[in-house]
């Protein structure tokens, strides 16, 4: 069971005397932040281009990156099933049927978002889960039948009437194969057909469509991503997965939504065997405007911003501004992905030029302007990811600290003791200005372990509101200005969000973390011990590459992790 | 109106190939439900509802707005129970006062206790009657869910579990078990979370779509046909996932077998018999398209500068009266003999200003959130909330014909909240609303001999006792966890 509490609460100390778990070292299993890079085998990647491996042309033994160097089923881990998220049902929807409904999000059981989506392990079967899924089906279903374009374009034939077999018949294999991510055996045909019946009773061929549609849309192999996969030959416990479910990885990854029928043609060939085609196919995936929608909400979930608390329109400029800048920065391979961190423009309206004291552009909508004299710097400098870690009505320097270690640093902070109450900031006489009550928790023996870690981060950016507005005293109080020093322990100085981002960039740790929070996205989880290898090699990959957020991707795919999975 | 039955039967049976029972309520009731058949005796209903928030406000030396002054019957109202006024529903529910929750205080958690900390801890102990461990959730099965398990019989809906307030509203957070308060045993023993509905609509139509007789011989062909077809899916779907739980690992199979389980279930109410129309029950009308769903807060808003009144909220009056109108018809109906209604969350984020005109969400209001009605008499108007809606329920109880007496006489149902009012044992503090100290709650019906309208004061008494007494009430014999025996005042 996860602990609830890494965001959720926040640190305040009123007891004395505890030993906190926080005794200066931070970091789970395989987080080595500090480690130099993993070494790049030789022939790997030299010329930056993608690693082909002399293994792989058989398309059958490719173990990874680089086959039979690292990748060798050293970093593969145990997966799964899982179900499609409330946001990937209704992607799978649109796509499968031509459906923008989108129903599912209200009606689907809401997924925990720690900070991603997801995560498997979380996701819990119901009776909701089993009704919504029914209605939806029915539903979705009933609007296709509506709708003489949608479901003619989805049936092959003109059926000869309500019993023509053959028409029905192409309609499941088609259909079926798109729906479930794999072509049909005949065994399942002739279930799907037994719907036929009713047709013929209602003497209506799109009653039997109806009722192959809603048991495709309510099918274990369509709401859930299930894995078998084939034994690999000397290596027990690894199973290969099969090309279709190579391709439904992919596309869940890449674009967050079933395969076309042209990946799924082309995993039935075998061509997303071989590692160099994988990545040419995930490379077209990425030309897809899904791809850059996924990317934007990869980016929001892990910085914490998929919902923010502010008004409509303060909120669509932020979304907006946040979007631009990562579209920018991982639409082009060229650009480094650190520029995410260092933009010395962003995309602003005139609302937001406003809030963050910017000249306006003159435009509702938005438009690029350089930060000049302006310290904004990146995305850490954006409302929306400042917007993270709010409490008490304020900003919570601990909150902040908090975002910092473990989003960004990838490092785990361990919850705040049982015997302390975090439903209250420090409290502290009248007047006590808030980095002076802060210090409380430093004054206790046992908080300080932990806080010296997080509070000194957030009072680094404590010149930045929960809404990311630029001031120069504490809330409601012009007496405590506020001097915007923050320290990273362990790393340096800092004043601001701009020289955060400085600091992390050359603190040579962002790298590491980057890679592993898209690795949790691809994967549906947390990372284990297993796929420490592949992070390792994923790491000095993204470093050796310039940081280029699409070889990031295309690495991701291609590793050995990705293709392969051990029974969980 | 015996033709009515056998055509009823006969047309069921045809139509499914099986032969059913006849609902348990038709065979007890005659046709106008007013009168016993056969000398059976009615079922029994159970029903808790939670309310997430303790009885007092942070510093506020007042414990409570809740708690009579007077012992016994004719009990005064204080603000918090101010809804029991009208209709005289005072007389139909009790408060039992002076309970209390034991705590870790630094060191083992005790017997039915909770540690320290205390959001959610208190969830274990209060509806399981277990100490709280490390997690956030239950350590037993919940009350509700053991009583189904002697109680449900053949009803078509084994436990309603509802919950009124539809989101966690905190934009980077999760509720992590705060939102859940059925829990039921695996074939371990083992404790299962069981997600609530949250959608009025969606419970309406799982139960009362089908509820009306069809008005002639086409339309009950029609529906007999989509009825026939919708199982003829439902099977293939179990079947598809049955055949595939051989081919999953470990992991994988426990999990598809769960989903495989909830598709037999539903498979097993869509089948079931709609009850006739007759004496309370009725089909009630459509609740309608859900209330929309509304944003998240920032984390903990209070009143200053950042409070949106507009997010946080999702209709949580109309879904309130919504879920009450769905257990009531459902009991009346024998659709179902046993629910849990989480009307707020442990730890509740959701924003009172449409409810009660708090600036704040409910948690906060216990931590003096809005400046303007702070301390245990604020914390009181967002209590009145919750007991407004029970009060509903119970009047809605009362006032249902059912044999020859009402459908309450047949029926418990309890109000719990979180905490009470006291020492906060992770703070030392004193007054604090972290604190399962000086609780209480409200128990109504007149099941197995219950004699509500009355103010007891059981003090040392643990809120599992009276949920014990409940159960009892129901039928259900035996005690709840590391909590034994009930609170025999309440049964005179």
């Amino acid at each position: 069971m996860r602990k609830t509490r890494h965001l959720s609460v926040l640190v305040t100390v009123v007891a004395t005397g505890i030993v906190g778990a926080c005794t200066g070292k931070i970091g789970d299993f395989g987080d080595n932040p500090g480690k130099p890079p993993a070494t790049v085998p030789p022939g790997g990647t030299s010329d930056g281009g993608p690693p082909v491996g002399s293994s792989d042309a058989g398309g059958s033994s490719d173990a990874g990156v680089n086959p039979g160097k690292v990748g060798d089923y050293t970093g593969v881990g145990p997966n799964g099933m899982r179900r499609l998220t409330r946001v990937e049902y209704d992607n799978t929807i649109r796509d499968l049927l031509g459906d923008n409904a989108r129903a599912g999000f209200s009606k689907l059981p809401e997924d925990a978002t720690d900070p991603f989506d997801n995560d498997y392990k979380t996701q819990q079967v119901s009776g909701t889960l089993i009704e919504a899924a029914e209605t939806l089906a029915q539903e979705a279903s009933a609007r296709l039948l509506a709708d003489p374009v949608r479901r003619t374009s989805l049936v092959p034939c003109s059926p000869q009437g309500p019993s023509d077999a053959a028409c029905m018949r192409s309609f499941i294999n088609r259909f079926g194969r798109r729906a479930l991510r794999r072509s049909l055996q005949e065994e399942d045909v002739q279930r799907f057909l037994a719907f036929q019946d009713f047709a013929v009773e209602a003497q209506d061929f799109w009653v039997g469509v109806d009722l192959v549609v809603r048991a495709m849309l309510q099918h274990p192999e369509f709401l859930y991503r299930i894995e078998l996969g084939t034994p690999v030959s000397g290596k027990p416990g690894v199973f290969r997965l099969n090309p279709f479910e190579i391709a439904t990885r992919l596309s869940y990854f890449v674009v967050g939504s079933t395969p076309s029928d042209a990946l799924l043609d082309t995993a039935e060939k075998g061509g997303l065997d071989a590692l160099d085609a994988r990545r040419a196919a995930a490379k077209m995936l990425l030309t897809d405007r899904k791809a850059r929608d996924r990317i934007d909400y990869f980016h929001a979930l892990w910085l914490g911003y998929h919902q923010l608390p502010h008004p409509a329109d303060l909120t669509s400029a932020m979304r907006a501004e946040s979007a631009a800048l990562v579209d920018r920065v991982t639409a082009n391979p060229a650009s480094d992905y650190f520029d995410l961190f260092r933009s010395e423009q962003t995309q602003v309206n005139d609302l937001l030029a406003d809030h963050y004291g910017l000249p306006r552009p003159g435009s509702t909508t938005g438009a690029w302007v350089t930060y000049g004299s302006n310290p904004r710097r990146g995305i850490l400098s954006h409302g929306s990811v400042l917007s993270a870690g709010a409490k008490f009505d304020d900003t919570s320097p601990t909150l902040r600290g908090v975002f910092v270690r473990t989003r960004l640093l990838c490092e785990t902070v361990p919850p705040p003791p049982p015997i302390v109450n975090v439903d209250k900031p420090p409290a502290g006489d009248a007047g006590t200005c808030k980095v002076d009550r802060y210090a409380s928790h430093a004054n206790v023996g046992s908080c300080y372990g932990c806080h010296q870690l997080t509070d000194p981060i957030g009072f680094g950016l404590e010149a930045y509101d929960r809404t990311g507005a630029f001031r120069t005293h504490d809330k409601d109080a012009p007496a405590c200005a506020i001097s915007g020093e923050g320290e990273l322990a362990g790393t340096g100085k800092f004043n601001g969000p701009a020289a955060l981002a400085n600091l992390l960039v050359s603190s040579g740790k962002l790298e590491a973390c980057v890679v592993r929070q898209l690795y949790r996205y691809a994967m549906g989880r947390r990372e284990l011990p297993a796929d420490g290898p592949t992070l390792d090699l994923l790491t000095a990959l993204f470093r050796q590459k310039s940081r280029s957020f699409e070889e990031l991707v295309l690495d991701t795919v291609s590793s050995a992790a990705f293709v392969n999975r051990t029974e969980e | 109106m015996p033709t009515f039955k056998l055509n009823r039967r006969a047309a069921l049976k045809g139509a499914l190939g099986v032969s059913l029972a006849l609902p348990a309520l038709e065979i007890m009731l005659d046709s106008s439900g007013t009168a016993h058949a056969q000398g059976m005796p009615l079922p029994k209903r159970y029903l808790v509802c939670f309310d997430g928030q303790s009885l007092g406000g942070d510093d506020d030396p007042l414990r409570d707005d809740y708690v009579p002054n007077m012992v016994g019957r004719g009990y005064d109202l204080k603000s918090a129970l101010a809804p029991l006024a009208a209709n005289n529903i005072r007389d139909e529910v009790s408060v039992v006062s002076g309970l209390s929750i034991p705590t870790a205080n630094g060191g083992a958690v005790p017997a039915a206790g909770r540690r320290d900390d205390f959001h959610v801890s208190s969830l274990s102990p209060l509806l399981s009657g277990v100490r709280s461990g490390d997690a956030t959730t239950s350590m037993g099965p919940t009350s509700d869910q053991i009583a189904a398990l002697t109680i449900a019989g053949n009803t078509p809906f084994k436990s309603l579990v509802y919950r009124v307030q539809v989101g966690w509203y905190l934009s980077v957070s999760a509720p992590y078990g705060r939102d859940i308060i059925s829990y039921k045993a695996d074939s371990n023993g083992k404790p299962v979370a069981i997600p609530p509905i949250v959608s009025p609509k969606a419970a309406f139509d799982a139960m009362f779509l089908n509820f009306t007789p069809p008005v002639d011989d086409a339309e009950a062909k029609r529906r007999e046909f989509l009825l026939r077809s919708r199982r003829s899916v439902l099977d293939m779907v179990s079947g598809s996932a049955e055949k595939l739980i051989p081919k999953l690992g470990t992991a994988d199979k426990l999990r598809m077998t769960q989903h495989m389980d909830e598709i037999r279930d539903l498979e097993r109410r869509i089948v079931a018999i709609p009850p006739p129309a007759a004496g309370a029950c009725q089909k009630p009308p459509s609740p309608g398209n859900d209330p929309p769903i509304g944003g998240p807060q920032a984390t903990d808003v209070t009143s200053g500068g950042g409070f949106n009144i507009n997010t946080g909220y999702s209709g949580e009056e109309e879904r309130a009266r919504a879920f009450c109108d769905l257990v009531y018809m459902a009991f009346a109906c024998d659709l179902s003999r046993v629910g849990s209604l989480m009307f707020t969350m442990f730890q509740s984020h959701m924003n009172m200003y449409p409810l009660t005109g708090h600036r704040c969400d409910l948690h906060e209001i216990g931590h003096g959130g809005d400046p303007t009605s702070r301390g245990t008499l604020g914390v009181s108007k967002a209590i009145a909330w919750h007991v407004k809606h029970f009060a509903y329920l119970v009047q809605k109880f009362r006032d249902a014909p059912e044999g020859g007496g009402r459908l309450i006489d047949n029926s418990v149902l309890v109000l719990l909240h979180e905490g009470g009012h006291g020492l906060d044992t992770s703070s030392g503090k004193m007054n604090s609303s972290h604190s399962t100290e000086n609780m209480a709650c409200l128990i109504a019906g007149r099941a197995g001999g219950l004699s509500p309208g009355q103010h007891v004061v059981a003090t040392g008494k643990h809120p599992a006792n009276v949920l014990i007494t409940a159960m009892n009430a129901a039928g259900v014999s035996g005690n709840l966890g590391e909590v034994t025996g009930n609170i025999p005042q309440l049964l005179m």
